[in-house]
Formats: C-alpha cells, sequence, structure tokens
C-alpha cells in the first residue's frame, strides 16, 4: 500500500528492514542507536538509521508520532528529513540521508579542537539560519541548536538536525526533551499541550536564559540565544562556560550575562569585528532585542560568504571519515573492531531481542482452549528471570560496548551526552549520574513548572480588580500566593546546590576510579 | 504588510471568491494535456499565496491576532459554495505549503461560529462523500498525513462521527493502523482513537450495536498482532475504552468472555513491559468483576498460583500508588475465589 516516504519524485526507501544492511555503528544515545546502513534495493545508497528503542524511550507512542509527522512534513535544503520511518519489532527505525562529514561537534573534535577558520564558520552558519529561517516560518522552534546537530555532507552541504522524532525521544541528560513544537499556525498541536513552551528544553550550554528562569514561555528567539553560543562554540572549539558544571553555566547566564568577553576562552584567537558584532546580537538578555534569523543572514558576517566546496577543501578534507572517527576514539566501539562485526547488522539489537522474546510461561487455559503454550508448565516459569527483566530494564541491553561508542558518532544527541564531558568518560560514573542527577534535576524541573503556574495563576487573579467587589479577598489570595512563590523559589535553589554537589560528587568519585584503575 | 502598494485591500470574502476560482481552475487543468505550462505554473503560485491569505486572516500573522469579524465573513463566504470540496480535491495537487496551509484552514472552519451556528458542521453533513474523501486518504502516501489531520477536525462534530463509526469504513481502520509506514499508521490509529473516545455516547451506542463483529477484529487483527506498535496502542486504546464510565454496559459483556480473558492473560506475559503494565488495566476489569462466569472463574483458579506469582514481581519503574492498590486488590479477589 503506502510504500514511500515523501512527495512524488523521491527515491522510495523501502519499509523493510532487510533491505537495508547496517555498516557502522555511528553513533548512540540513551535509548537510540545510529547506524550507518547500504539500502539494498537503491543500489546500496548509503543512509543513516536512527534505531529508536520504543520501549526505553520514556515519550509515549503518541509523543513519537506527533514529532514523526511534524518532520514528515518539513522540506528544507538545510533541514535534515527522514526518508521514511517503520518500526521493527519494539524499534523504530528513522532512514535518513547519510551526512557523511559527521556533526561539526565531531569534526571539531576531531580537526579543529581550537575552533574552525571564520570563512568556514561563515559558511555552516549561513546555512544553519536558512534552515531556521524556514522552521520559524513554520511557526517551529528547534529548541537545542548546537554544533551537535549540524550535519555535514561530503559535498559540503549542511543541514540542521535532531528536531522532530529525535527530539522528544531523545533524552538528552537533562530531563529536558528538546522539542519543536508550534508557535502560532498549528491548532492541532496547540491544543496538545500548551506546557511544551515552558518546559526545561535543550542542552545546559546552549540554552538561552529565558529558557531557564522564564515566567512567561519562549519563543524563537530562544533558538537565535542557542545559535549565538553555537557559533562561540564553532570559533573555540567548545560553548563557553563550558569548564563549569551544567548547572553552574545555568546559574551564570541567570545572573550574569555572557559577554563576548567572558566567552573568549582562547585569548590568542582572533575574531573579526563583524563576527564578535553578530554573536553579541544574539546573547541580548532580551530576547525581544535579538534579531531574527531572517535579519541576521543580512548581517555584514555573512556577506562575501564562501561556497561549499570552500568547505570541502579547508574543513572536510582535514578531518577523517567518520569510521575512522569512531576507531578512533574507542578501541571498545563494535564497529572499530574489524571488519567481520562491524558489519554484522545490529548484533546489539539482535542480543537485546533474545533477551526480550525470554518470558514467562504460558497460562493454562484449559483442554478445550489448545496453545502452543500450554505445553509449558508453570514450573518452568523461571522467576529470577522475570524479575531481573522487570527490575532491570537497563541490563537487558545497554551492553558496554555500546556505552564506550558514546563519544565516537556523529549522532545528534552524541553532542550532548560528550559535553557532559570529561566528567561521564568513566563507566564507573554512569550509575550515580545516571540516576541521582537526572532525578534531582526533574524534581528542579517540576519546582520551576510549578512555579510559573502560580505565576499564571496570579496573573489571572489580578483580573478581579476589574470586578471591583473582591478586591481585598484577592489580595491576601495573591500574597499567599507570592509566599508560595518564593517558598517554591528558595527550594530551586536548594536544589540546585544540590545538584552541583551532587556533581562535584560525582567528579570526585571519578577521579578516585581513575586511581584505582 | 504586503499590501503595501495595493490601492484595495482585499476583503476576506474577496480572498475566498479568488481562492475559490483559482481551485476550480486547477482542479480542470492541472496536470491536464496541452495545458501550458507556464501559466499553469502562475495560477498555481497564486493559489498557493491566496491559501496563505487565508490561513493567515484565520490565525493571524503572528503579528496580529486574528479579527472575529474577519474570520466571520471568510467563513460564511467559504460555505456559501464548495470550497471546501475544492480545497480538499485539491490538496494532491498543490505543494506542500499549500497543503499544510489548507490543513490548517479546514481545521480552523470546524471551530468558526456564524451566528452561533457551525457552517461547516452543516456543509459536511450535507456532503458526506468528502469524509469517504478524506479516510481513503491513508491509501494515498502523498496526501495520508493531510487527510488525516483533517479528518480528525472534522470527528470533533458528533454528527460526522456517528457517520464515520456507522459506515463501512471502521472496517478499514483495521488495515490502516497497520500499514509499514510508521507516520501513516499512528496517523490512522489517532483518528481510531479520536472516533472511539471522544463522543460518549456515540461510542457507547456504537459498541453496543457492533460489538460481535467489532471485538472480534480488534481482539484477532489488533490484540494479537505480531506488531509491537500495533498491540501497544490497541491495548491502550482498549483500557480507555472499556474504563470509561459511560460504556460501562460494553465492558461488562467484555470482561465476561473467556476468549478475552485469554487474550489478555497472554498480553500480560508480553516481552514488553509496556504492553504488560497496559494489560493490566483491563485484566483488573475481569478480576473485579463480582459476576464472574464460571469459564472465567475457571482460567483464573486453574492459574491462580502462577498469576499470583506474576503479580508479586510486577512493577513498574516508577512507584504509582494507583497501580498498587489496584494490584492489591486483583490479588485478594484472586486469592479469594
Amino acid at each position: 500500500m503506502a510504500d514511500d516516504a515523501g512527495p512524488g519524485g523521491e527515491a522510495k526507501y523501502p519499509l523493510n528492514p532487510d533491505c537495508y544492511r547496517l555498516l557502522c555503528k555511528i553513533g548512540s544515545g540513551v535509548s537510540a542507536v545510529v547506524y550507518k546502513a547500504a539500502c539494498l534495493p537503491l543500489g546500496s545508497v548509503p543512509v543513516a538509521i536512527k534505531a529508536i528503542d520504543l520501549e526505553r524511550s520514556r515519550a509515549n507512542l503518541e509523543d513519537v508520532w506527533r514529532e514523526a509527522k511534524a518532520m514528515a512534513l518539513l522540506s528544507h535544503a538545510n533541514v535534515l528529513r527522514a526518508h521514511c520511518s517503520f518500526t521493527v519489532g519494539s524499534h523504530l527505525w528513522v532512514v535518513m540521508p547519510f551526512m557523511a562529514a559527521g556533526s561539526l561537534h565531531s569534526i571539531l573534535a576531531h580537526g579543529f579542537p581550537d575552533g574552525l577558520p571564520e570563512p568556514c564558520i561563515a559558511v555552516v552558519l549561513k546555512e544553519t539560519l536558512r534552515a531556521l529561517c524556514y522552521l520559524h516560518e513554520q511557526g517551529r522552534i528547534h529548541r537545542d541548536i548546537k554544533a551537535g546537530n549540524v550535519l555535514v555532507d561530503s559535498d559540503g552541504s549542511v543541514k540542521l538536525a535532531d528536531f522532530g522524532v529525535s527530539a522528544s525521544i531523545y533524552e538528552t541528560p537533562p530531563p529536558a526533551s528538546s522539542f519543536s513544537g508550534p508557535l502560532t499556525h498549528a491548532p492541532q498541536v496547540v491544543l496538545s499541550s500548551s506546557s511544551y513552551f515552558s518546559e526545561m528544553a535543550g542542552t545546559p550550554y546552549w540554552m538561552a536564559p529565558e529558557v531557564i528562569h522564564s515566567h512567561v514561555g519562549y519563543g524563537i528567539k530562544a533558538d537565535i540565544w542557542s545559535f549565538g553560543i553555537t557559533a562561540l562554540e564553532l570559533a573555540h572549539g567548545r560553548p563557553p562556560l563550558s569548564h563549569l558544571p551544567p548547572s553552574k553555566s545555568m546559574l551564570m547566564r541567570i545572573t550574569s550575562r555572557v559577554r563576548m568577553e567572558d566567552a573568549e576562552i582562547s585569548k590568542n584567537k582572533k575574531l573579526s569585528k563583524a563576527f564578535k558584532d553578530m554573536v553579541s546580537s544574539c546573547l541580548c538578555q532580551e530576547p525581544a532585542k535579538r534579531p531574527s534569523a531572517e535579519k541576521l543572514l543580512r548581517h555584514p558576517f555573512f556577506k562575501g560568504c564562501r561556497s561549499k566546496d570552500y568547505l570541502v577543501r579547508n574543513v572536510l578534507s582535514v578531518v577523517p571519515s567518520i569510521e575512522e572517527r569512531c576507531k578512533d576514539v574507542t578501541g571498545l566501539c563494535g564497529c572499530a573492531a574489524g571488519g567481520a562485526r562491524c558489519v554484522s547488522p545490529c548484533h546489539g539489537q539482535a542480543s537485546a531481542s533474545i533477551v526480550k522474546n525470554r518470558r514467562m510461561s504460558g497460562w493454562n487455559f484449559g483442554a478445550d482452549c489448545p496453545r502452543k503454550e500450554d505445553a509449558d508448565s508453570f514450573e518452568e516459569l523461571d522467576q529470577t528471570e522475570t524479575v531481573a527483566r522487570l527490575f532491570l530494564p537497563l541490563d537487558d541491553e545497554d551492553t558496554v560496548p555500546e556505552r564506550a561508542c558514546d563519544g565516537a558518532g556523529e549522532d545528534g544527541d552524541k553532542g550532548t551526552m560528550e559535553q557532559q564531558g570529561d566528567r561521564e568518560e568513566n563507566e564507573g560514573s554512569f550509575g550515580v549520574k545516571g540516576v541521582v542527577v537526572p532525578h534531582l534535576m526533574t524534581i528542579l524541573g517540576s519546582l520551576e513548572v510549578q512555579k510559573r503556574m502560580l505565576a499564571q495563576e496570579l496573573e489571572g487573579g489580578c483580573c478581579y480588580h476589574h470586578d471591583g467587589n473582591c478586591c481585598r479577598e484577592t489580595t491576601a489570595r495573591e500574597e499567599m500566593l507570592l509566599a508560595y512563590v518564593r517558598q517554591l523559589e528558595q527550594r530551586v535553589e536548594v536544589l540546585t546546590l544540590e545538584v552541583e554537589e551532587e556533581i562535584a560528587r560525582n567528579a570526585h568519585l571519578e577521579e578516585l576510579l581513575r586511581e584505582r584503575a | 504588510m504586503k499590501g503595501l502598494f495595493k490601492s484595495k485591500p482585499r476583503t476576506p470574502a474577496d480572498v475566498v471568491r479568488q481562492t475559490r476560482e483559482l481551485l476550480i481552475y486547477v482542479d480542470l487543468h492541472a496536470g491536464s494535456r496541452g495545458a501550458d505550462p507556464k501559466r499553469e505554473e502562475e495560477k498555481m503560485a497564486e493559489l498557493s499565496k491566496n491559501i496563505r491569505d487565508l490561513k493567515c486572516i484565520l490565525y493571524g500573522n503572528g503579528e496580529q491576532e486574528p479579527v472575529t469579524e474577519a474570520c466571520v465573513q471568510l467563513t460564511q463566504e467559504f460555505f456559501r459554495e464548495n470550497t471546501l470540496r475544492l480545497l480538499i480535491m485539491c490538496v494532491p495537487k498543490v505543494n506542500l505549503e499549500a497543503r499544510k496551509d489548507s490543513t490548517q484552514i479546514v481545521a480552523n472552519l470546524q471551530r468558526q461560529q456564524v451566528n452561533s451556528r457551525i457552517l461547516a458542521s452543516e456543509y459536511l453533513e450535507a456532503n458526506k462523500d468528502l469524509l469517504d474523501t478524506l479516510i481513503s486518504g491513508y491509501e494515498d502516501t502523498e496526501v495520508a498525513l493531510h487527510y488525516g489531520a483533517m479528518l480528525r477536525e472534522c470527528i470533533r462534530h458528533q454528527s460526522i462521527a456517528r457517520y464515520v463509526l456507522e459506515s463501512d469504513h471502521m472496517k478499514k481502520f483495521f488495515d490502516y493502523i497497520q500499514i509499514p509506514n510508521f507516520d501513516i499508521a499512528s496517523d490512522a490509529s489517532a483518528t481510531f482513537k479520536e472516533l472511539l473516545t471522544r463522543h460518549k455516547a456515540t461510542v457507547a451506542e456504537f459498541l453496543s450495536k457492533n460489538y460481535d463483529w467489532f471485538f472480534a477484529e480488534f481482539n484477532s487483527r489488533l490484540l494479537s498482532s505480531s506488531n509491537y506498535i500495533t498491540k501497544r496502542q490497541a491495548i491502550k486504546l482498549l483500557g480507555d475504552m472499556l474504563l470509561d464510565r459511560s460504556n460501562s454496559a460494553v465492558m461488562m459483556r467484555y470482561v465476561g468472555s473467556k476468549d478475552n480473558l485469554m487474550i489478555l492473560m497472554n498480553l500480560l506475559r508480553d516481552s514488553s513491559k509496556n504492553i504488560q503494565i497496559e494489560s493490566f488495566h483491563v485484566f483488573k476489569l475481569f478480576a473485579a468483576n463480582k459476576n464472574k462466569p464460571a469459564e472465567v472463574v475457571n482460567i483464573l483458579v486453574t492459574n491462580r498460583s502462577k498469576l499470583l506469582r506474576f503479580f508479586a514481581g510486577f512493577k513498574t519503574d516508577k512507584e504509582d500508588e494507583q497501580f498498587e492498590a489496584d494490584k492489591e486488590q486483583v490479588i485478594k479477589e484472586i486469592s479469594a475465589l
């Protein structure tokens, strides 16, 4: 029946896993793995396949669908669009164009640790802005602009990735789900949840101040802030304040201003006035004062911008291929262990499905309703196994080599994992940070939401004044609510401190582990 | 904004009329032999622009809120003639942006009131074949997501939802839900769910009247499907339907059946934790039923110790008080049999 993904004229990518040969893992996140694969019926054209574990993804199926649909309905040269998606067991496979040069984050890490040359920055940022223009015109907010989400192909073409399907499914380290939501013209999405915009979303270092502490939600200008941070990231090899733990960097952005001077990490690097001016305009605390993507495109920094070829000659020729990068970073990576293992399709998933298929033996429905499972007797039920599956869902599949691959891929969310950075390299730290910190962050997030709800209620309360009849009562109520808000704010502060302490403790523990090793 | 150099601003009714003329042209000429490609292109561009203008009147343009009076004018002119039909028929012929705009226009019009009447609902009631068109969109990848979104907006009207429920289309949804393309299958599932949960009284009536074939299909094609998503969505929907107070008669009928119990018990031991949890929310109804038929009691008694052992280790990932309380209740019921 429905066999293709896009509007007419495009190649039809098959909706059958057997038509793809997985070649190599090129990225992984908490609930998704990205493979380079060959689409056999289309002359083995290379594709990237993101395999999302729907059983482990925290998002509910409706969110997954809503995002997949949003992605399917976007069409722009600078926006990465899925060829098609279909389910394979409990995984959703999203088949996408293979961007051979990987993400800008990966390019920085593997060839430009101190940043890209300015003319190259201009090329990639200009293309990114074109994508932003399109998204914003569609009333969508990307919410996670960063070098890790800007992908480059071997011909130098640039595409913005990781909104849509990836967004709500990708669990970025804080409880954030980056969600490209509706703005003005999307009634059906607006209906589904008004909280999309007030959820804390994105990756800390790139997050705009109003995303962190806003009481009124935020709009497309949050993307412009992140765009500015991305510009600095490209110039210096890492985002500003990244030497601080994420929570600290978030506080810094609320309490003080991120200025160009703070941002100049490598002092000896000469940046043009045009570049600094462009970035400063993006990093304006007041969202309304930040330029629109459209206006930014006309900024002098982008005048006389070079072509894609320039990027190919000066950047792509310098960095190793994705496969090479994969080998470089980890000897443990499944795809680096030599041809045989590398090419074997999806070994991670194969083992996972074996684990998953072990289940309790059948029920006894009596003689009149024979079933295959009835042959199993009750005694065969392996209680420990069931219990293990129930209680330790994470241990089923996340094999060590997979995790070791985290730092090696080009996948969008890999950047977010990596930016947690040095502290997370150590395997031992995974447990503590994986559990405690996100948990605290969740509490923090929910307190933020409560605070905002109260703030909204306060605003609602003010309306009563016009009625004139319940003035005093309203004021009293307002005061009470205000006190509560203050109380909540204090709790948020306490929790923020706790998160930091936890992070520090993690760092310390890792230190110890490293010493022992 | 763009009208800066125009002498006379067009009224919303003007925009509708122009759009309609262009739609008629495109409907007749697009893709036909002998058409002048350049002229066609111009008409298409003009049509896209007009459709965008309609959207801006209905939704505002980002800076300005929509004006009620303008929306009323637009709606009146729109339904004075067959504009909705033309707009739907031309979806396959216009470009992606115009398709998206059209979808949003159709969505918005379903809520527009003129003198406290909803013209869209009246129009659809008189033109029910349009719903046939929208539903069959699931068979065409090109338009499936656009028609699907329009359809879900149309079935907000109770009379329209009733039409779809009572039509033969309901049977087709069991196929649409299992289309391999994830986007489309999920869209069909969303519509299916909307049909079966939105208008309580209508749904209850539909389920009682169509109980036999509907649940036979539901059990055999969805709950027993080998497709993970199909199963997971179906069991969730079943729970939503049966736990709805307005469907209590249907629920009692469902939980009185041994065959249904067997299907649910098998889902309870599915390899997917999510499916297990959702199945439990239906299974508990069988156990809580005060008038369990003997055949149901038999199965529960035969598997009692196994069930109890299973529930002993059955936990949600996150703490869930309601779940624990339900589980205690179920354990008590089964132990007491």
